[in-house]
């Protein structure tokens, strides 16, 4: 195999859930190596699912063996002195320490920049947090329902022309997703900087600041216009919308008024589409009531795939709203090898989602799957910090790992 | 003002950005966040669809008055060039063989046609790390295919995975979330290719397709459907691991509010990831009782009695202001928080103690409140140089300074219509 881009790069990954797991995996991906502590109960991904044939086990929760390929697993009691001291001889030999412990429980599971640089001057930590490392909230509770509050996010969306229900978070983890591949950016600028003389350094990155920072156009309508963003539904043009087909739903969307012209000549230039009331794309959007029931009666007769097809070939934006199975099934992603198959010796074989970006010189690649719980204890506290089996089995009996 | 005023671990990085719209213009202003020199090239016969959005400083529209272009260009420079001349290909080449890092996010196909594909990039500058991102990837039958950020969303599968319990068609997430995603994943590898070329010499060619970089956010739900062949349901606000997990409804809003704002729009999230935590919200809503009720001890009992949990949440949330609400949980170690709208944002206190928001003066709409860097850096502190530049304003910088053009030079360029 090519060698990898990070190959050489040693990271210790701490914490639980998605964020730092997420900055971990995008790095193990192009060929860092990534030792992840977990402690003795497990990285709570392991209760998430989904699990094969929907029987819960921690070693074949799918949310972590999709995270967690191509890194050693191992169990260290933070709460425990000696389960610190051995954290912080893996930061002696780490060039970055990811981790989204929060602010007020860091220093109790040896989480201390300070100590940590002392052990290595040339440590990169970055550290994930629903607030950041200062402010108000910094000690605020958080999971990523809050965080896509917090950040402005979910007030954004909802159910067209319902007005009643609540502001609607994406599904998953998605801030933590955001606040992971943030932290993933900021650590490399850190390791390049590391290249000019050697210094480490610590990188807060807060969850609510990575959404304020990338919802669209939204925020600024503030500053700009002093007008407040409305929930997803309600469209200052048309059609932009879900419609039904025979068998599925498809996006409808014609941004540019040439879009539009090619989708009516796609339906058979009907005589309703040159009436006045859907003229342009903004009065389309004030007789949208209007509007819709034609666009319903013409797409029904259509698969979805026909469609997308149909509409792209004429250069229309459409796009299928994909079900799982779509993906999977789709000649594109195929023609790709967007799907990677990778044996777990527990949880068995499966395609999992694959490359994000396609490098022409050092390929992202799957090594190896994801680690049961302590997998490699010994291999890593025996082999990359050197402990003998007397002292790794006094710290296990200690309960340190 | 010049370079000396640019911070961040990338300075004296500099980035080519023939990007536009909005995930390649995310990619890079995560670069020009940690310093890097990034150099827009723009033209007026083709100019960024961001620059032409509302909204508008005031309302009043123009290529340099809008916000949402404002917000993703900060700390970039911009020049004016017509790509399509050979002399301004030229142009870019010179540009390019003094970077390090080319990005573009054209349809696939439209560089090289303009001779400036990564061959040809290449030869000006061996190391170059060139990315492009794309809707669909530069390979595979659909890499011509258009791909427009709100319906990026339905075509890696999100849009079936979110939605409210009882919804009868595929929701959204309410923004084009495929771009910023893609943006950031963008930044990462070309900083990983960056990373290898220190260590080699060696550039390298990125295609990154927006619509995987979205699937890499849902690959739990990807695994599902190949291990089980489902898909997970709609759950709402819902978590399969926390009840109560919601966004309630709060008391109605006195007092102003922005045009628009609904004064019964209030609500606040809560979230309960243990039975400590449940039992803490209970005292907290004034009914300790509550706790030990038999339906609600335990998670499995919340979950299995969501509907009249949540029917009790929302009777004590709708008494109250959703912010009242959320600082009293917040005490008590309880998750929760109001949904925040855009005018909410600007004022909340956290974001405003911890100097993420930017206020730069701009050549033409003056300082506004723009949203910054997410992150700090102990040694190399990051920070927005300058506001996002108007069209062209870099022209005398680039086409002079950078590439050593004298001014008669320039002036016969702009004669010709190859800068403006």
């Amino acid at each position: 195999m090519a060698e990898q881009a990070l190959a050489g790069l040693r990271v210790i990954e701490c914490g639980s859930g998605v964020a730092a797991a997420y900055t971990a995996k995008l790095m193990a991906d192009l060929g860092a190596e990534v030792v992840k502590v977990e402690e003795p109960s497990g990285d709570v991904s392991r209760r998430r699912g989904p699990f094969p044939g929907n029987e819960p086990h921690p070693d074949k929760s799918g949310l972590f063996l999709y995270l967690n390929c191509n890194k050693q697993g191992v169990t260290l009691n933070l709460r425990d002195p000696r389960g610190r001291e051995l954290l912080r001889r893996l930061a002696e030999k780490a060039d970055v320490l990811v981790h989204n412990y929060p602010p007020r429980q860091m220093a109790a599971v040896g989480l201390d920049y300070d100590s940590l640089r002392e052990a290595n001057p040339r440590l990169v930590m970055t550290s994930l947090s629903p607030f950041g490392q200062d402010g108000p909230y910094r000690d605020y509770k958080a999971y990523d329902l809050t965080v896509s509050c917090a950040g402005g996010w979910a007030w954004l969306n909802g159910w067209p022309g319902r007005p009643e229900m609540p502001p609607l978070k994406a599904y998953g983890q998605q801030t933590e997703y955001q606040s992971g591949a943030t932290g993933a950016v900021v650590t490399m600028g850190a390791l390049l900087h590391r290249l000019q003389n050697g210094a480490g350094q610590h990188i807060d990155v807060s969850g609510q600041e990575c959404i304020a920072a990338e919802i669209e156009m939204t925020y600024t309508f503030w500053p700009y216009m002093r007008l407040t963003a409305v929930r997803w539904g309600q469209r200052p043009i048309q059609p932009v919308d879900f419609f039904q087909c025979k068998d599925g739903w498809i996006f409808v969307l014609c941004v540019e008024e040439e879009q539009w012209h090619r989708f009516v000549e796609l339906m058979g230039s009907p005589e309703w589409t040159t009436w006045e009331v859907f003229a342009n794309r903004l009065v389309r959007a004030s007789n949208y009531d209007a509007l819709r029931p034609f666009l319903e009666e013409w797409v029904s007769e259509w698969t979805v795939r026909d469609l997308y097809h149909a509409a792209q070939q004429r250069r229309i934006p459409f796009a299928p709203a994909s079900t799982m199975a779509d993906l999977l099934d789709s000649e594109h992603l195929k023609a790709r090898g967007f799907f990677v198959e990778v044996a777990h010796p527990l949880a068995g074989k499966h395609k999992y989602a694959g490359a994000p970006y396609k490098l022409s010189g050092t390929p992202w690649a799957i090594r190896s799957p994801a680690p049961t719980l302590g997998q490699h204890n010994e291999a890593v506290f025996g082999g990359l910090l050197g402990l003998s089996g007397d002292e790794l089995r006094s710290v296990r009996e200690a309960g340190a790992l | 003002m010049t370079a000396e005023n640019r911070e961040g671990p990338l300075n004296g990085i500099r980035v080519t950005d023939f990007t536009w719209v909005w995930a390649g213009p995310f990619c890079t202003l995560q670069l020009a966040h940690m310093g890097a020199e990034v150099i827009r090239i723009e033209t007026t016969k083709r100019i960024d669809v961001l620059r032409m959005l509302p909204p508008w400083a005031e309302g009043q529209p123009g290529p340099n008055r809008a916000g949402y272009f404002n917000q993703y260009n900060q700390g970039k420079r911009s020049i004016q060039l017509d790509l399509t001349q050979p002399e301004g290909a030229e142009l870019a080449k010179r540009i390019v063989a003094m970077s390090d890092i080319a990005v573009e996010n054209f349809a696939a196909g439209v560089l090289e046609r303009l001779g400036l594909g990564y061959e040809a990039l290449r030869q000006v500058k061996p190391d170059i790390i060139m990315i492009s991102l794309s809707g669909y990837g530069q390979t595979g039958p659909e890499s011509t295919y258009v791909s427009y950020g709100p319906a990026q969303v339905p075509l890696a599968g999100l849009s079936t995975l979110t939605g409210y319990t009882d919804m009868d068609r595929p929701g959204h997430v309410g923004m084009s979330y495929g771009d910023p995603n893609a943006g950031l994943h963008g930044a990462f590898a070309v900083l990983a290719a960056l990373w290898h070329r220190e260590r080699t010499g060696r550039g390298q060619y990125i295609d990154m397709s927006q619509w995987e970089s979205t699937m890499a956010v849902i690959g739990d739900a990807i695994l599902g459907q190949s291990m089980n062949g489902e898909q997970p349901p709609l759950v709402g606000n819902r978590d399969p691991l926390m009840a109560p997990h919601g966004v309630f409804r709060c008391g109605p809003a006195t007092g102003d509010l922005p045009p628009g704002v609904l004064p019964e729009d209030r609500w606040v999230s809560i979230a309960c990831g243990s039975d400590d935590e449940w039992r803490r919200l209970c005292e907290a809503m004034g009914r300790p009782e509550v706790a030990d009720d038999a339906r609600f001890r335990t998670m499995a009992g919340r979950k299995a009695n969501e509907d009249d949990l949540e029917g009790i949440v929302e009777e004590w949330t709708s008494q109250h202001d959703p912010f009242e609400v959320s600082e009293k949980l917040q005490q008590a170690r309880v998750a929760a928080f109001p949904p925040l709208a855009n005018f909410q944002l600007g004022e909340d206190p956290n974001l405003n103690a911890g100097g993420f928001f930017v206020e730069k003066e701009h050549p033409e709409v003056g300082i506004r409140k723009h949203a910054g860097i997410p992150w700090r850096m102990s040694e190399t502190p990051c920070q927005v140089w300058r506001a996002a530049p108007t069209l062209g304003q870099d022209n005398d910088y680039v086409f002079g300074e950078l590439l050593g053009r004298s001014a008669e030079e320039i002036g016969a360029l702009k004669q010709r219509q190859v800068i403006f």
